[in-house]
């Protein structure tokens, strides 16, 4: 028996990453993206998330981070013959026959959803990577369930939020949230996760309704704006500054509500978990790490998915004890190329 | 030889074992508890992690059983063990092997970006010629139908008489399938793919004489002849997966921006390969180059005074060097005029009137 309890504040995981290390990491991998015409950035990419995994404590003993930037870069290439070019080409003949043919156009929204349906495969799959990549205690992690599957409820919900003008979104964010979480594994064992939308629907419905009321607002003002110019000054500072702020501050509540029912639902073992996520201190991660990129040109962004990792480690808490002893290497295969799909659809996967 | 206490994880659960290692020259015992053996490691196998975040320690393994890990506190590692081992190889691109690795990437780009052009002109000689001629078929009647084409039986005649000329040299299945007027008042012309040349309306209104229609029409022709239009959309693939390949990003506004500009280049090379074509198939067909230099050198004349850049020029090198390399040095041979008078007014008849909105006719 190796029972493992939480310490008594619950927190199981620390992030131990200096940002000036960090920084130092960032400022080299620019350099020798620069010289490499930024090929470098898969062997760069590996080096960030050694640090970051390496930094992290479970039990006062580090994650390990095991996967390489050759295998970023076949994954990468991969994707960009098998998937990219094809879809360029569709893409083109589209293009081409709607230029004689404007109903042909329609084409392009089943290649559309195709794009969504890659996205969310895509998503998946780096999960996977990236958890088949992570070690503790020499066991290795692991994601099961299908990427297809996930990709497809991906579509689908995409599809319900536009119909319901947004109103399907937090259900199936919950859903697809599910199905992540309920399907990574940790050595021989599941993740469970029961976290419902429901809850979650009352901090939606105010942004809902402040978006709702800020889109109407938008029309009203440029109109008033054209009659009375005395107005002007005063009608530009609500919409560049309390417009933007009476959006932020709902959605950081309706989203740090996400985060704590997602922890709240989830359960690995004997543990239970907890997320202390705030409205506050989320608008200063985001904020924050916003502006670290954009001031940097993006060549901080490590630092920022830094804050985003002691942030992660400082709200979760767990309860209940874990059977180390009873916690078995898996027996799953890996992957064998990393996250190709979602590093050229979109800028996801960054750390 | 010395004993020192460390925890062990086995690889087959995530339990920590307290174990005592036993440091001799050929390797780590590890025992247990119980004072039984868990596990000999020989030092050639040991790989060290380095230094463990928060004072933890050190991380050790082992090649021979890859999932085990066994952590030791730090003064025991440094005094005991340290001296025998190896670092745990990182995979990682130092000093010459970077600079390698950097120097063949840029190589390689610069090769694929050079030799692209001539990579696609293969290529596009291995498009079946029926599937060129549906795609051009789908482009073709979209913008005639837009535009209607302008139809006269003395102007076809003359338009059949002069393709006839300059197209001689080339062979059958490089030659235009179709010649057809648009009423379009842009000074433009456009090869399509499947071997159809639409000329503009606008075009034969600004012209001064049937010599500056042959030379438009000889750069068209080349065009067609060399499947430049095929070949560009190739390129154009072949260009967008090596920006992508560098910035890593389809959906980027840098990669389009890159791929336009480089797109911009090679169509450049294009025009200079049509022009050099034209040259060619006017003297064939014993034409003057002068009415097609002095056409660029019109156009260029427009340009420096700001006027409506005409479309022609989107894509084309700067049309005072066309000029110049169109110009033939030194006295011309006997060359005749590309159509006769009579053959030359029914052409610019062909759409009726002469257009009155035409930016050509502004000027003359």
């Amino acid at each position: 028996m190796d029972q493992l309890a939480p310490p008594a504040d619950g927190r199981v995981f620390e992030q131990h990453g200096a940002t000036g290390a960090m920084a130092r990491l960032a400022a080299r991998n620019f350099v020798l993206n620069v010289l490499t015409l930024s090929f470098y950035r898969f062997w760069g990419k590996t080096r960030v998330r050694r640090f970051l995994w390496e930094n992290t404590t479970a039990w006062g003993e580090p994650l390990e981070y095991t996967g390489t930037g050759k295998e970023l870069f076949i994954g990468f290439l991969v994707v960009l013959m098998v998937v990219l070019l094809p879809l360029i080409v569709v893409m083109a003949a589209i293009q081409t026959a709607a230029a004689t043919f404007p109903p042909a156009a329609l084409l392009g929204v089943p290649v559309y959803l195709l794009v969504l349906f890659l996205i969310g495969a895509g998503l998946y799959r780096a999960h996977r990577y990236r958890m088949s990549r992570t070690v503790w205690r020499g066991i290795r992690g692991g994601l099961e369930g299908s990427a297809a599957v996930y990709g497809l409820t991906f579509v689908l919900v995409a599809l319900a939020s536009v119909v319901t003008l947004g109103w399907a979104g937090p259900w199936g964010e919950m859903k697809l949230a599910r199905y992540r979480l309920a399907n990574t594994t940790f050595g021989a064992r599941r993740f469970q996760c029961d976290a419902a939308a429901g809850p979650v629907y009352n901090r939606f419905a105010v942004v809902w309704l402040v978006g709702f009321a800020a889109f109407m607002a938008m029309p009203l003002v440029a109109v008033m704006g054209e009659d009375a110019t005395s107005l002007v000054p005063l009608l530009s500072a609500v919409v560049i500054v309390i417009v933007p702020l009476a959006i932020a501050i709902p959605l950081a509540a309706y989203r740090a509500a996400v985060y704590r029912q997602l922890a709240a639902g989830t359960r690995f073992g004997g543990l239970r978990f907890a997320a202390d996520v705030r409205t506050w201190p989320l608008i200063r991660l985001v904020v924050g790490n916003w502006l670290i990129t954009a001031l940097s040109l993006g060549v901080l962004r490590p630092v920022a998915a830094l804050r985003t990792f002691r942030f992660a480690a400082a709200a979760i808490t767990a309860q209940g004890t874990l059977d180390a002893a009873d916690l078995a290497q898996g027996t799953a295969a890996r992957p064998r190329t990393g996250e190709g799909l979602i590093a050229v659809l979109d800028g996801a996967g960054d750390f | 030889m010395r004993d020192f206490p460390a925890t062990f994880h086995d690889g087959r659960t995530a339990a920590a074992h307290p174990v005592t290692v036993r440091a001799t020259p050929a390797g780590l015992r590890i025992l247990g508890e119980d004072g039984l053996m868990r596990a000999f490691w020989t030092t050639a196998d040991l790989r060290a992690d380095g230094q463990l975040p928060g004072k933890g320690g050190v991380r050790l393994r082992c090649l021979a059983d890859p999932d085990a890990r066994l952590i030791l506190p730090d003064g025991e590692f440094i005094r005991t063990v340290a001296p025998f081992i190896t670092a745990t190889p990182r995979e990682r691109l130092g000093g010459w092997k970077a600079a390698a690795a950097a120097i063949a990437a840029v190589g390689l780009l610069a090769a694929a970006a050079l030799g692209l052009p001539a990579a696609s002109r293969h290529l596009a000689r291995l498009v079946p010629p029926s599937l060129e001629a549906r795609w051009g078929a789908a482009l073709t009647e979209g913008m005639e139908q837009r535009w209607g084409v302008c139809q006269a039986p003395a102007g076809d005649a003359a338009l059949a008489l002069l393709t006839a000329r300059l197209a001689a040299p080339l062979a059958p299945e490089l030659r235009p399938r179709r010649v057809v007027v648009v009423r379009q008042a842009m000074i433009n012309a456009l090869a399509l793919p499947g071997g159809t040349v639409l000329l503009f309306q606008g075009l034969l209104d600004d012209a001064l004489g049937p010599d500056e229609v042959a030379g438009v029409l000889a750069h068209e022709f080349t065009h067609i002849a060399e499947r430049h239009v095929t070949a560009a959309t190739i390129r154009g693939l072949g260009l967008g997966a090596l920006v992508t390949l560098v910035t890593g990003d389809a959906s980027g506004a840098l990669a389009g921006g890159a791929t336009a500009l480089l797109a911009g280049a090679y169509s450049r090379d294009d025009e200079e390969a049509a022009d050099r074509g034209a040259v060619r198939l006017l003297d064939a067909a014993s034409v003057s180059t002068a009415g097609m230099a002095a056409f660029f050198r019109r156009i260029g004349e427009r340009e420096a005074r700001g006027g409506a850049l005409p479309a022609w020029l989107s894509t084309h090198p700067d049309p005072e060097a066309r000029a110049a390399a169109v110009t033939r040095a030194g006295p011309e041979r006997a060359v005749s005029p590309a159509l006769p008078a009579e053959q030359w007014a029914a052409l610019r008849a062909i759409c009726g009137k002469a257009n009155p909105g035409g930016p050509g006719t502004l000027r003359h």
